[in-house]
C-alpha cells in the first residue's frame, strides 16, 4: 500500500453516490473519530492513552482516490507519546483492553450527522499479515480482510464512549491495533479511526493465544492411542497362539 | 506353475477402472467353471473365488471382505485429509503461514510413496487382513495426535505419520484380488477405489459438522477442532478391529495356506522391477497419474481453504463445496474406465488412449478457469466438471495399465500409484506452498501444468495396437499381441514354461485391435483367463 506523506485529497459530497451501495474503499474514508487503546498489563506508552485526535471530516472522495492510498492526514496525530513499539503482551481469555472513541471536535461540527453506529474491531498489524494472505488488506473494504474480530458495535454518539473488552479466546497469537468504523443507517462505512498511525506500526499491542489443549484431551488422546496399539498386538499374538495350539493338536 | 504365478494374491492388481471389456459383474460358468462342491454364497470359481460381484450383500466371505477393505481405504481417506476443511481454524490457533499450510499438505501425500511400496511385501508376509489392520490401527494414534500440536512443525510431522496409512489402497486391492475372480476384478478394484478416495471428500463435510457441533456443545474454537479429530481416529480403531474379527485373508480363511502358496515358485522381484523400470510407458503413465490422482489430491488438501477465503463461505458451506469435489469419485472414477471400455470396442488402444488425452486436458481447461473466475455459482461449476474430468482420467489410466506390462503389472500399477503421490506433492510444493502468487493463481497454473503434462500420452506406442497418431505395425510379427508380452521372458524362461501366463494374456487381448478384431483368427481351445 502507498501512503501519501501529509496532504489530504480534495473531497466531494457524494452522499448518495456512498449509499447506491458502491463498494466503500478504505482510502475514501477520513479518519474523523479519536480513538485510544489501553491495558491494565503492560509498560508506559500504552497506558497513556493515546488521544489521537481524529478529525471526522464528511468528504468521501469516490472519484479519485479509488487507489490504495490511505489519504488520512496526521494532523491528529498528536502526542504520540508512544515510545516504543514494543508493547505488552496480553493473554487472550484474561486480559482486558479498555477503548474509548470520540468525535475529533478539530474538524467541524454536522459532519457527524450520517453517522449512525459505531462498530470496533480487532485489526491484524502488518507484521500479523506477512506469508498470510487469509489476513490481507485490500482497499476494497467490502474484500478487505484486515480487521476480522469484533469488539463491540454501539450507536454512534459524539463523545464519552468507552468499552471495556476481554481479549476473546479465539484470537490468535499476533499483533494488532484497534480500528472503529462509522457506519451510516445504511450499515455503510463512511468514517474510520485507529489507535495507531498510516503505517501501522507504532502503538500496536500484542496477544498470546490459547493453545486450545487441556490435560483432559491429552489423557484420552494417550489412551485412546494405548488402546489401539494394545487390541492390535493382543489380537495378533492370540490369533498366533490359537494357530499353533491348532498345530499341536 | 504358470496358473499359479497368475493366480497367485497381488498378481491381480490390474483394473482399477469402472468396468471390465466384457460386461463384468458376473462370469458365466463355461468360461469359467464353477465349484460346485463349494458352500459360498456366491458361485466360486475352482479357487473359491467369488465369480459374482453383488454390491449389496454382506455374504461372507467375499462380499464382506469388500465391504471391509472399501471402507478401511475410505476411512484412511478421511484421516489424511480430515485437516484440510479445517485450516482456517488451525492456522489462527498455531499460528501458520501460508508456506506452513503448504508444506503440510506436501508431507501428508508424501509418506505413502513409500508406504505403499512396502505394503506389498508386507501383504505378502502377513496376508491382506493383518497388512490393513496393522497399517489403520497402528496410525489411529497419529491421528489422535493431531490433538496435541501446539506449532506448525508439530503440525507438519503429524500429517506426514497420517499420511503413511494411503497404503490402504494397496492392501485393499490385493484383497480383493484373493476373494474375486479375475474377469470381474476390474470392477471389483474400480468400485473398491473410486469409493475410498471419496473419504477424500467425505471428510471436507464430516470434520466442519463435527466442529459446530462440539463448538456448540460448548468448546471454544481452538479446542474443538481438536476433539473433532478423535472421531477419525476412532473411526480407524473400529475399522481395524473390524476387519481383524470379520475379515479373512482368503475365501476358505486359511491364512496358513496363502503362506504356503507363497512357497510356490514365484517370479523374481529383480527381474520384474527390471521389465517395469525399462519400459518407457511405465514412466509416462507415472507422470500423467501424477496429474490425474496427483491433483485429486492437491486440490483435497486447498479447495476447502480456497472457498473459505476467496468467496468468504462460512466453514461448513465451504466444507460443503469442498465435498461435492471428492464425492464426485463414486461416478466419475467408474466413468472414466466405461468410456475406455466404450472407445476400445471400436478404435482398440488407440481409442483408449485418446479418451485418457481428452478427459485429462478437459480437466486441465476446467482447473484454469477455476482459478480465473470470480463468481462462486461459476466457480463451483468449474471445480465440478474439473472433477470429473480428472477423476475419469484416473479410471481411464487403469483401463491402459493393465496392458503396458502382464509379467510386471503389479509393480506397475503400485509404481503408477505413488506417481500419483508424488505428483500431488510437487504441485502443492511448487503451487501453493508459495506466498508469491494466490491461491487462485496456483489453480491456473497447476491446469496449464495438467495440460502440458498429460501431452506425452501421445508417445505411448504399442507396435501391435498403434498409439495416438500412429497405426499399428503391419509387421506380422512384431506387430502381434504375443511377442510384445513374450518378449518379456527369456529364452531359458520361456522354456522352463514360464511365459504361458503371457500368451494367454496376448490372446485375450486382441479385443484392443478395436474393430479390426474380428479379422483376425484367434486360436482354438483358447481359454480366456485374466483380462
Amino acid at each position: 500500500m502507498e501512503f501519501r506523506a501529509g496532504c489530504v485529497v480534495r473531497y466531494l459530497i457524494v452522499s448518495s453516490f456512498v449509499a447506491s451501495g458502491y463498494g466503500v474503499t478504505f482510502s475514501s474514508l477520513h479518519k474523523t473519530v479519536v480513538l485510544s487503546a489501553s491495558s491494565p498489563k503492560g509498560h508506559g506508552s500504552l497506558s497513556l492513552s493515546l488521544s489521537l485526535s481524529l478529525s471526522l471530516s464528511l468528504s468521501l472522495s469516490l472519484s479519485l482516490s479509488l487507489s490504495l492510498s490511505l489519504t488520512h492526514t496526521h494532523t491528529h496525530l498528536l502526542g504520540v507519546s508512544a515510545c516504543s513499539p514494543n508493547l505488552a503482551v496480553l493473554t487472550a481469555g484474561e486480559d482486558e483492553l479498555t477503548i474509548t472513541w470520540a468525535f475529533n471536535e478539530t474538524f467541524p461540527a454536522g459532519i457527524d450527522s450520517s453517522y449512525k453506529t459505531i462498530k470496533v474491531k480487532l485489526c491484524y498489524a502488518p507484521v500479523s499479515q506477512k506469508n498470510r494472505p487469509w489476513r490481507k488488506t485490500v482497499d476494497e473494504l467490502n474484500k478487505d480482510k484486515t480487521c476480522q474480530h469484533k469488539i463491540v458495535e454501539r450507536p454512534y454518539t459524539p463523545s464519552n464512549n468507552s468499552f471495556t473488552w476481554r481479549i476473546e479466546r479465539d484470537v490468535p497469537s499476533a499483533s494488532f491495533f484497534v480500528r472503529a468504523y462509522a457506519l451510516d443507517s445504511q450499515q455503510v462505512q463512511v468514517a474510520y479511526g485507529q489507535n495507531t498511525d498510516a503505517t501501522k506500526v507504532t502503538d500496536l499491542f500484542h496477544v498470546e493465544a490459547i493453545t486450545g489443549r487441556h490435560v483432559s484431551i491429552d489423557v484420552a488422546s494417550i489412551c485412546f492411542s494405548a488402546f489401539s496399539i494394545v487390541s492390535l498386538v493382543g489380537f495378533f499374538y492370540m490369533e498366533k497362539r490359537k494357530a499353533k495350539v491348532v498345530q499341536d493338536k | 506353475m504358470p496358473d499359479q504365478i497368475e493366480g497367485s494374491p497381488g498378481t491381480s492388481m490390474h483394473g482399477v477402472t469402472g468396468r471390465e471389456p466384457v460386461l463384468a459383474f458376473s462370469v458365466a460358468s463355461p468360461m469359467v467353471p464353477t465349484d460346485t462342491t463349494a458352500k459360498f454364497d456366491l458361485p466360486v470359481d475352482s479357487e473359491h473365488k467369488a465369480k459374482v460381484f453383488k454390491l449389496f450383500s454382506l455374504a461372507n466371505p467375499h462380499m464382506r471382505t469388500f465391504h471391509l477393505s472399501w471402507l478401511s481405504f475410505f476411512t484412511t481417506f478421511v484421516s489424511t485429509f480430515a485437516a484440510a476443511p479445517l485450516v482456517p481454524i488451525i492456522r489462527d490457533n498455531i499460528n501458520l503461514t501460508k508456506s506452513d499450510i503448504g508444506n503440510a499438505g506436501v508431507a501428508s501425500v508424501s509418506g505413502s510413496i513409500f508406504s505403499r511400496l512396502v505394503m506389498g511385501a508386507v501383504c505378502d508376509m502377513l496376508g491382506p487382513r493383518y497388512g490393513c489392520a496393522f497399517l489403520i490401527m497402528l496410525s489411529a494414534p497419529t491421528v489422535f495426535c493431531m490433538a496435541l500440536v501446539e506449532d506448525a512443525s508439530g503440525y507438519i510431522a503429524v500429517r506426514f505419520m497420517i499420511g503413511f496409512s494411503l497404503a490402504t489402497f494397496v492392501s485393499c486391492q490385493y484383497w480383493m484380488s484373493t476373494m474375486f475372480n479375475g474377469k470381474i476384478i476390474g470392477l471389483v478394484n474400480g468400485t473398491a477405489a473410486g469409493w475410498g478416495n471419496m473419504g477424500g471428500g467425505a471428510t471436507q463435510l464430516l470434520m466442519p459438522v463435527l466442529f459446530e457441533i462440539i463448538k456448540k456443545a460448548g468448546a471454544t474454537p481452538f479446542t474443538a477442532w481438536r476433539i473433532a479429530f478423535f472421531i477419525p481416529g476412532w473411526m480407524n480403531v473400529i475399522m481395524g478391529i473390524l476387519v481383524l474379527t470379520l475379515g479373512q485373508d482368503l475365501p476358505d480363511g486359511n491364512l496358513g495356506a496363502l503362506q504356503k502358496k507363497g512357497d510356490v515358485a514365484k517370479d523374481k522381484f529383480s527381474k520384474v522391477l527390471w521389465y517395469a523400470v525399462t519400459n518407457y510407458r511405465t514412466w509416462i503413465f507415472v507422470l500423467l497419474y501424477g496429474y490425474s490422482m496427483g491433483v485429486e489430491l492437491s486440490i483435497d488438501n486447498v479447495i476447502a481453504e480456497y472457498f473459505y477465503d476467496r468467496f468468504d463461505l462460512k466453514l461448513h458451506l465451504a466444507g460443503i463445496v469442498a465435498a461435492t469435489f471428492g464425492m464426485a469419485n463414486i461416478l466419475a472414477r467408474p466413468f472414466g474406465g466405461w468410456t475406455s471400455d466404450f472407445m476400445a470396442k471400436r478404435f482398440g488402444m488407440r481409442g483408449r488412449l485418446w479418451n485418457l488425452w481428452l478427459l485429462q486436458t478437459a480437466g486441465g481447461i476446467f482447473c484454469v478457469c477455476l482459478g480465473l473466475v470470480n463468481s462462486l455459482p461459476l466457480a463451483i461449476t468449474f471445480m465440478i466438471l474439473f472433477s470429473i474430468g480428472a477423476q475419469a482420467a484416473c479410471g481411464a489410466t487403469f483401463g491402459i495399465i493393465p496392458f503396458i506390462s502382464r509379467r510386471s503389472l503389479g509393480i506397475i500399477s503400485g509404481m503408477t500409484g505413488a506417481g500419483g503421490n508424488f505428483g500431488s506433492g510437487l504441485t502443492q510444493l511448487v503451487f501453493f506452498a508459495n506466498a508469491s502468487f494466490s491461491t487462485a493463481k496456483g489453480l491456473s497454473y497447476m491446469g496449464i501444468m495438467i495440460i502440458c503434462c498429460t501431452l506425452p500420452v501421445s508417445l505411448v506406442h504399442f507396435p501391435q495396437w498403434g498409439s495416438m497418431f500412429f497405426p499399428a505395425s503391419n509387421d506380422q510379427v512384431k506387430g502381434s499381441e504375443e511377442n510384445y508380452y513374450v518378449s518379456e521372458w527369456t529364452e531359458e524362461e520361456k522354456q522352463k514354461g514360464m511365459h504361458q501366463g503371457s500368451i494367454k494374456f496376448a490372446e485375450n487381448s486382441r479385443s484392443e485391435r478395436g474393430g479390426r478384431v474380428a479379422s483376425f483368427p484367434s486360436p482354438p481351445n483358447s481359454t480366456p483367463n485374466h483380462v
